[in-house]
């Protein structure tokens, strides 16, 4: 019997480059198109009232075991925060959330009213906002005045 | 003369090869374009920061989306409006819509409160409650 020489078995193996090449720039166009060069947005949620609670047209008042409330005002004038807790002036936002925190751990429950300057850039007022949120306070409200 | 035979036959093989590269460019295609399509509904807003925000869920819900720019313009979708036209429309929607409807604010984060203000109660006055604010992971 004849056994085929090993030599004779040799195919032809030498790899073609170009599918590889196709498939692989094909894949980097894929992932260059769909890669999303925006930042993410993520959201806020800001409810404005709680279900069942008081209607719009009315200003929100206070229950009887809501009579106390902590009543943020915010101002800006030439470039600089003014912050007020309940009257008492605030130095710093971050003096801001000492004391959130601390009202937070005496009661969470507690309404937090926002009343903002009209003047006064929106990214301050949201940093204030997303504070409030961060001491788990579970009722924030924007004040907001009513023109007939 | 020795002449071919008929019954040499060829292998006729089938190439797929052309068919995927064609498949699959038409994949990356309707992928891209949809991708795009998205990304133009929403303008482009140097958006505030915060901490405790949440990602944006895309539930089915009925939502109206208001861009508010940098010098206090209002706009509905693409289209400019005043606060007032904000207040009907949404009172209509809101009649419209037998679902929750959900108000999401895209504000500039230079832009005055006094521009925002007038949106929020123009969803109290439309019993509209759901509202949230478009805002960036703060680093």
């Amino acid at each position: 019997m004849r056994i085929p020489h090993s030599s004779t078995l040799q195919r032809d193996f030498s790899v073609s480059m170009t599918p590889m090449i196709d498939v692989v720039f094909l894949l980097l166009i894929f992932f260059v198109c769909t890669a999303s060069f925006q930042i993410a947005e993520s959201i806020l949620p800001s409810p404005l009232a709680l279900s069942g609670a008081i209607s719009a047209e009315l200003p929100p008042e206070l229950t009887e075991t809501e009579l106390e409330r902590v009543l943020i005002t915010i101002l800006q004038r030439d470039n600089e925060l003014i912050l007020t807790v309940n009257a008492q002036n605030c130095a710093s936002l971050a003096r801001l959330s000492e004391l959130l925190v601390a009202l937070s751990n005496i009661d969470a429950t507690l309404p937090v009213l926002l009343d903002i300057d009209g003047d006064t850039p929106l990214d301050p007022v949201i940093d204030v906002y997303d504070r409030c949120r961060l001491a788990s306070f579970r009722k924030i409200h924007f004040a907001a005045e009513v023109r007939q | 003369m020795r002449l071919p035979r008929l019954g040499c036959r060829r292998s006729v093989k089938f190439n797929v090869t052309p068919l995927i590269d064609v498949v699959f460019l038409l994949i990356i295609f309707f992928l891209v374009s949809s991708h795009l399509a998205q990304q133009e509904t929403q303008l482009e807003l140097a958006l505030p920061s915060a901490a405790s925000g949440r990602e944006t869920d895309d539930s089915p819900a009925e939502r109206v989306t208001i861009n508010v720019l940098a010098d206090g313009q209002l706009l509905l979708g693409s289209e400019k409006v005043v606060a007032r036209e904000i207040s009907r429309r949404l009172r209509v929607e809101r009649e419209e819509t037998s679902d929750e409807l959900e108000v999401r604010i895209r504000a500039d984060r230079k832009t005055a409160y006094r521009h925002v203000e007038p949106l929020l109660l123009a969803c109290a006055q439309a019993r509209i409650w759901n509202v949230s604010f478009a805002v960036i992971e703060k680093e």
